[in-house]
């Protein structure tokens, strides 16, 4: 099972990674998946955050735009590399979540949910006004696309779509990997206990502030990565990118997807963004649907796609139990 | 002072306006532990019913006002039967519901109205009233007294009526209330319904004042969450209260710095009032929480 597992993920990394190959001749698919997967990463952060310790931020692409713009300035006006922007975005984000997260994180339930809306649209109100800095309501255009990396005579390009597509997709895969070591190391397991009862996991000794306010960190940390990525495909950082709207999207990317599972995030983007790019039709139609769609999952899939996918999966295994059961207990029967 | 004055009459108003809004978050959320983050969009559609029946029906506006409650009741009372009363106790599925409320009723409005923002033209937005030096709408005049009357009759509603109680009670005690024989359905049906009818007044008294746009129950709805959480999430006296204090504060703090910060200063006041107190101004502990 386990096997089957671990060959199922390398062939769905092969594919992802061949897709610019398959479809040679369409950036604009290419396109729209690099952005989806830029939207993935911070997903990955707010799954954490929500899915694994039960804290739920409505204005956490804010932590994203701190990233973006971190990098998007050093990359345009210090001459940075991508790689070193977006070590220093992660720096500057998990900064930031953690200047927010030391009086936000004491408040409680919806507490806590609405002022992390507050917290978004401070710093939504910093990107768009601090026009010395940001660029205000123009942003910053002109960040620059990551050099070619040689390695001998290879050398790989990351200014065409195909190029920036893969260096998108290990960008993703390496959160993701985050995300798995975290969700099954001690301090993963800290925050699922946190999540379900914060009284018992105090009571056993798990200091859940310091807990909290690492989860937080972490997340913010992973929303710049993301956003150092999104300003280099999209070659600017702009104030609308990160605003409340932006994280209305996040938090239902990771709440329709699945929160809770690694691959949640992902199917998540998938549906929220390369799906409505795909089905063309007349915008605003096309976003009523959406609605109705949205609505239907609140009312019959409150754990996401992969948790409806999961209780599915396991009652049609308890049934097939169910069938072989009383074959069993004749078994034990005729023995006895 | 002269300008301190002006800002604090516009902080009134738009206290006023925040308050009605707030007060029918905190009315659902009180009763049925439900935060809904659709109230914004049923304040906008509410200005929208408004202006239709105000141009296209009777031309009086306080009809208008009167029967854009009477619609938006209903569609409240559609959204509690079919949506919201089954996701009492999950907060993100009201999350995930409210953003699918707020696609259709936005993208609907956009469909049958078109993206650009409307004027409605009433007459109490063209008379103007002398205070001495300073000069007001009458649509100002219009919109505190009515929020007053509104706050007044609602607060003799729950206090000196069968049915108040009984909402009351509910939003107490929910077992409790069954067992003395109230029905809760029919309880968080009028909750609902009461609820929008209040956001819809709030939309339409606000309409004219401002240009009615698809996007004019956004900052509202950030303002009334603000509203609910700094009077302490279920406390109906902290949301007037918390309402008026919004209003006053954006409306001062534009004396001092550039308007685009006036948004930012709410929140920072939210966090740092919170900071001290952080069941809010009127909250209590709930039970269980230590």
């Amino acid at each position: 099972m386990k096997s089957m597992k671990l060959l199922a993920l390398v062939a769905a990394i092969i594919l992802a990674a061949l897709i610019p190959v398959l479809l040679p001749d369409q950036p604009y698919i290419v396109n729209t998946l690099t952005l989806t997967l830029c939207a993935i990463i911070p997903a990955i952060g707010l799954n954490l955050l929500y899915g694994q310790a039960g804290l739920l931020s409505l204005g956490h692409m804010a932590f994203t735009g701190v990233g973006g713009y971190t990098a998007a300035l050093l990359m345009k006006n210090a001459g940075w590399a991508l790689p070193e922007a977006m070590l220093a975005a992660a720096i500057v984000a998990g900064f930031a979540g953690l200047l927010v997260g030391i009086p936000c994180l004491r408040l409680r339930s919806h507490f806590f949910v609405i002022v992390t809306l507050g917290v978004g649209m401070i710093l939504y109100t910093f990107f768009n006004n601090l026009d010395g800095i940001t660029g205000g309501a123009q942003g910053l255009p002109g960040v620059p696309r990551p050099r070619p990396l040689s390695i001998g005579d290879f050398t790989i390009e990351f200014r065409t779509p195909r190029g920036f597509y893969w260096l998108a997709l290990l960008t993703m895969l390496g959160t993701l990997f985050v995300q798995w070591l975290i969700a099954r190391s001690p301090f993963g397991f800290s925050l699922d206990a946190i999540r379900q009862d914060e009284t018992m996991a105090a009571s056993r000794g798990v200091d859940v502030f310091a807990h909290k306010l690492a989860v937080f960190v972490i997340s913010s940390a992973i929303a710049g990565v993301g956003g150092a990525l999104s300003v280099t495909f999209l070659r600017v950082a702009a104030p609308t990118m990160f605003d409340l709207h932006a994280s209305m999207n996040v938090v239902a990317i990771v709440l329709v997807g699945g929160p809770g599972y690694l691959a949640g995030p992902i199917l998540g983007a998938f549906i929220f963004i390369a799906l409505p790019e795909f089905l063309r039709v007349a915008a605003e139609f096309r976003l009523i649907v959406f609605g109705f769609v949205l609505v239907f999952i609140a009312l019959f899939a409150n754990r996401g796609l992969l948790g409806l996918a999961d209780s599915v999966w396991s009652k049609m295994k308890r049934d097939r139990m169910a069938d072989e059961a009383p074959g069993a207990t004749r078994t034990v029967k005729s023995e006895g | 002072m002269l300008a301190f004055a002006e800002q604090g009459m516009n902080g009134l108003m738009m206290g006023a306006i925040y308050a009605l809004f707030a007060l029918g978050m905190v009315l659902i959320y009180g009763v049925m532990h439900v935060l809904n983050f659709s109230h914004g969009v049923l304040f906008m559609a509410g200005a929208y019913v408004c202006q239709v029946i105000f141009a296209q029906l009777t031309g009086n506006y306080f009809v208008a006002i009167l029967g854009s409650m009477l619609v938006l009741a209903l569609v409240g009372c559609l959204l509690e039967k079919g949506i919201f009363q089954h996701l009492r106790g999950s907060l993100s599925m009201q999350i995930v519901a409210s953003m699918g409320l707020i696609m259709i009723v936005q993208n609907s409005i956009i469909y049958f109205f078109g993206p650009l923002a409307l004027h409605m033209r009433v007459e109490t937005v063209e008379s103007k009233i002398r205070l001495g030096p300073l000069s007001f709408t009458a649509q100002h005049f219009v919109i505190i007294g009515v929020a007053l009357v509104a706050v007044v009759s609602l607060d003799l509603f729950l206090r000196h009526t069968r049915l108040g109680t009984a909402l009351r009670a509910t939003s107490q005690n929910l077992e409790a209330a069954r067992v003395v024989g109230v029905n809760p359905d029919s309880i968080f049906l009028m909750t609902f319904a009461l609820a929008t009818a209040l956001a819809a007044l709030a939309g339409a008294l606000l309409g004219p004042l401002f240009l009615i746009s698809p996007a004019m129950g956004d900052l509202p709805l950030l303002k009334g969450l603000t509203a609910i959480v700094l009077g302490g999430m279920g406390s109906v006296p902290g949301a007037i209260v918390g309402g008026f204090l919004i209003g006053v504060l954006e409306a001062q703090a534009t004396l001092v710095l550039p308007t685009d910060y006036r948004d930012a200063v709410v929140f920072a006041a939210l966090i740092g009032i919170l900071l001290f107190r952080p069941y809010g101004l009127f909250g209590k502990r709930e039970r269980g929480e230590p």
